[in-house]
């Protein structure tokens, strides 16, 4: 299985942006999309600043132009269009492709707001036909003209790498030709009152690898990428934006939600990455860190970084202060991150951070570089059920 | 003090659903974490709820709960310490 | 890509728990239209402490999948791989109730931190400090078919050499309510055999069915899984029947090799329009298997769990077999499933 597999198109929409152009231009910036919550309906709205969608669902429906879905499918259908458009692709139909997304909410954010009508007897049911995982999927495919391999993965806050993980493996096993990944999540009640009973959220704007961190801020998003054989690649004469070189999953096996605190599953997952792309740690010129700012994941992940590259850890940031954490989307925004590092040969700061980590002995970027040669980046995304997943993106 | 000890034995059992263990089951000096009972960080939380919920006290920082719940006794003593 | 099955376990409406039971004595039609999952006694296989916290399809997942591992001898899968139509429910509608009585406040994290898909995975993996891959696919009714599709494929990768791949979902007094009064459920007065069904709606079933699977045979080993195929939409008959004479020739089979047919009838005339048209054309021996089960997102992975019993047994049971026919000699049992006439798949599983 030596078939190389090549990313010729992304697509994002998120609290930085609502493309990929707009959200270089919020990186190189170092213009965070966290803030006050304007759109979602909820009792915390004065207390909590989240990375939101600068756009009501009204706007999204306009925006997306393919009538009446919820928040989830809208979203996710922007950022896949943007995708597909900027992979140039004429025919969907023309090669096997398939579309495998992404998401923990999925139709809760419908839910949520008819659920007490439903509870009480009146008639309003109409949420079934949204509510599950897999339907925003389908929805989104059948608006994009995919239907050879179509499915969802549900991992938390994995999720999305695992969905490109898998495309790759699809291409690699000569299954698919072409397949769109990634995720979409957006903010819900649901997740802002589960996180704050897990009492990880920061009232404030997050700090991740700061020692002072108080926790996360919840953001919303969607991301794709769309992989190609190396063959396709080679026979469409197509604009590379980045290989898909490593990529790797495993399982903490510790905790239901925290992580280890040696970090044991993020070492394995890195591991793993590396063995796939046959690359030394040496190599890395970026990390994207999972960073979320709570006090376990930024040590655990830290720990494991300091373990895997022998204490020569390279420069690496979390770019979550920027878009806030966007559970299920995450991998796949943070992955556009990552392309846009290479392509621009840029590191993205870890913004809000001034305080060294008593634990590490390692800081992260804290102010944007420029004109460093960025060719190899890894990215880390860890969830719930100690799920952790690494990427490894190369320049060519 | 007893009967506050009796009543947080009973809102723990609820709470926490430990449904094979009787009051009397439980020492109020033996460690609630760890050893003893063996409780887990989502327990934590969920005591921390408790305490707000039926005692009106708030924990704002989760690294406080530790000592606070260290055992039944150190809950109690918390709870006539900062009941307003 | 094929693949064995070396230890499987199923939980379901019938007493399939125990392996002695084989569905005797049942009439041909589903026995209720809420088909809940006969328990087994969890604690021989979850420590009192962990079970606390754990709602039923949490502990049903659990157990299953453990039994399933112990039947194929195995300590460790190399991968854990999950499917659930819709996942961890009960914990879901429970912090929602909660987050809605309470005004958002005062809320308990026990509840949300379960509601998680991946849960019922994340604690097979911490119970059996398996670090291997770990995914859950939530695809509706296609998601134990993609479970198996990646199991079978890290297994072809020589990624793995064990993986244990399950198919979990629930019913909840809720979900019923919201299955019933959107018209889903067939009426109690209106249960008839699946096969002369002439009303609306189904049986609503719940269950977990859980295999432990590698790519050679083993002493335990009780069937092979010859191929399988997922179809976003089917037009008609026809092209189900082409579809299927392709899947076939994939497996290296043709359509007169099949000894039975388990199909996906779930009771509703409208929805089963297609496939009933498909199994009279087809002129093979059809057992109808939600007749046991009822239907769910994962149904399929009680399919899977039937087939590969009935071929070392050797025997099918009466109640999904229309006219009392006798089938003998079964070398391959083919699988063909669907949900609301929306996404259709095809699995094959062969003596070895």
């Amino acid at each position: 299985m030596s078939t190389k597999v090549y990313i010729t198109g992304m697509g994002i929409i998120s609290a930085i942006g609502d493309s990929v152009e707009e959200t270089l231009q919020s990186l190189s910036s170092s213009k965070t999309g966290v803030g006050k919550i304007n759109h979602l309906e909820t009792f915390h709205k004065d207390t909590f600043v989240v990375g939101e969608v600068k756009h009501s669902n009204k706007e999204l429906i306009e925006i997306a132009g393919i009538g009446n879905y919820n928040r989830t499918t809208l979203l996710g259908f922007i950022a896949a269009r943007e995708a597909l458009k900027k992979a140039s692709i004429n025919d969907i139909k023309e090669v096997r492709t398939g579309f495998i997304s992404s998401t923990t909410i999925a139709g809760m954010c419908t839910t949520e707001l008819l659920y007490k009508d439903f509870l009480e007897g009146k008639n309003n049911t109409n949420f079934i036909d949204s509510h599950f995982c897999g339907v925003s999927t389908n929805d989104i495919a059948k608006h994009l003209g995919i239907s050879d391999y179509v499915t969802t993965i549900s991992t938390a806050c994995s999720s999305a790498a695992n969905a490109i993980m898998l495309g790759a493996r699809l291409i690699k096993n000569n299954i698919l030709d072409r397949v769109i990944v990634g995720g979409v999540d957006p903010l819900s009640k649901f997740t802002l009152n589960g996180f704050n009973t897990l009492m990880i959220l920061d009232k404030e704007w997050c700090k991740p690898f700061d020692e002072n961190r108080k926790g996360l801020n919840l953001g919303e998003g969607a991301a794709y990428l769309v992989l190609e054989s190396e063959k396709l690649v080679k026979e469409k004469n197509k604009n590379i934006l980045a290989q898909l070189l490593g990529y790797g999953n495993a399982n903490d096996a510790f905790h239901q939600t925290a992580s280890s605190p040696e970090g044991h599953g993020a070492l394995l997952a890195m591991q793993k990455a590396f063995k796939v792309a046959g690359i030394n740690p040496g190599a890395i010129d970026y990390i994207n860190a999972h960073g979320t700012g709570t006090p376990n994941n930024d040590s655990s992940e830290g720990i494991a970084m300091q373990t895997l590259f022998n204490n020569n850890v390279p420069k690496f940031s979390s770019t979550k202060a920027f878009t806030g954490h966007t559970l299920a989307a995450a991998a796949a925004i943070e992955s556009v991150i990552s392309i846009l590092a290479i392509q621009n040969n840029m590191i993205f700061p870890c913004l809000n951070r001034s305080a060294q980590m008593s634990d590490l002995t390692i800081t992260p970027v804290d102010t944007l570089e420029k004109n460093i040669p960025v060719n190899y980046v890894l990215s880390n995304s860890f969830g719930f059920g100690g799920n952790c997943s690494s990427l490894i993106f190369s320049k060519n | 003090m007893n009967d506050l000890i009796e009543t947080l034995k009973a809102q723990i059992i609820e709470q926490l659903n430990l449904a094979e263990l009787k009051p009397e089951d439980i020492d109020p000096n033996a460690p609630l974490f760890g050893d003893g009972l063996g409780l887990d960080s989502i327990d934590a939380l969920e005591l921390i709820v408790l305490l707000e919920k039926h005692h009106g006290i708030k924990i704002q920082d989760p690294k406080d709960a530790k000592a606070i719940f260290a055992s039944l006794q150190s809950m109690a003593d918390y709870i006539i310490a900062n009941k307003k | 890509m094929t693949a064995y099955i070396n230890g499987l376990s199923c939980i379901s409406h019938h007493n399939t728990i125990d392996e002695n039971y084989f569905f005797e004595n049942l009439p041909p039609q589903p026995l209720n239209n809420k088909l809940l999952a006969t328990e087994p006694v969890y604690k021989e296989y979850i420590p009192a402490a962990s079970m606390r916290r754990m709602s039923h399809i949490i502990k049903m997942g659990l157990t299953a999948g453990l039994m399933s591992m112990k039947k194929a001898r195995s300590e460790k899968p190399d991968a854990i791989i999950i499917g659930t139509g819709i996942g961890c429910y009960q914990d879901t509608d429970t912090f929602l109730c909660s987050m809605l009585d309470n005004n958002e406040q005062l809320l308990t994290p026990t509840a949300f931190i379960q509601s998680t898909h991946n849960t019922v995975g994340g604690q097979l993996a911490l119970t059996t400090k398996c670090n291997g891959t770990n995914f859950t696919y939530v695809h509706q009714n296609l998601s134990f078919e993609y479970a198996l599709l990646d199991s079978m494929m890290l297994l072809n990768e020589n990624e793995a050499s064990t993986v244990l791949v399950g198919a979990i979902d629930e019913i909840t007094p809720s979900l019923f309510e919201l299955f019933y009064r959107t018209d889903r459920i067939k009426k109690t007065e209106d249960l008839q055999s699946i096969w002369n069904s002439t009303s609306k709606g189904y049986s609503l079933g719940e269950g977990v069915a859980f295999f432990n699977i590698s790519s050679t045979a083993t002493p335990t080993t009780q069937a092979k899984i010859t191929g399988v195929k997922c179809k976003q939409h089917i037009e008609n008959s026809d092209e189900l029947i082409h579809e299927t004479d392709l899947f076939l020739r994939s497996c290296g089979l043709q359509i007169n090799q099949i000894s039975l047919v388990l199909s996906g009838n779930c009771g509703d005339e409208q929805m089963d329009k297609k496939i009933s048209e498909f199994n009279k054309k087809i002129n093979l021996p059809i057992g109808y298997f939600k007749t046991l089960c009822g239907e769910y997102f994962t149904s399929s992975g009680f399919a899977m769990w039937l087939a590969s019993t009935i071929i070392k047994k050797q025997v099918i049971p009466q109640a999904i077999l229309p006219d009392n026919q006798i089938v003998s000699n079964i070398q391959h049992i083919l699988i063909v499933n669907h949900y609301h006439d929306k996404q259709y798949s095809l699995m094959c599983i062969s003596v070895c």
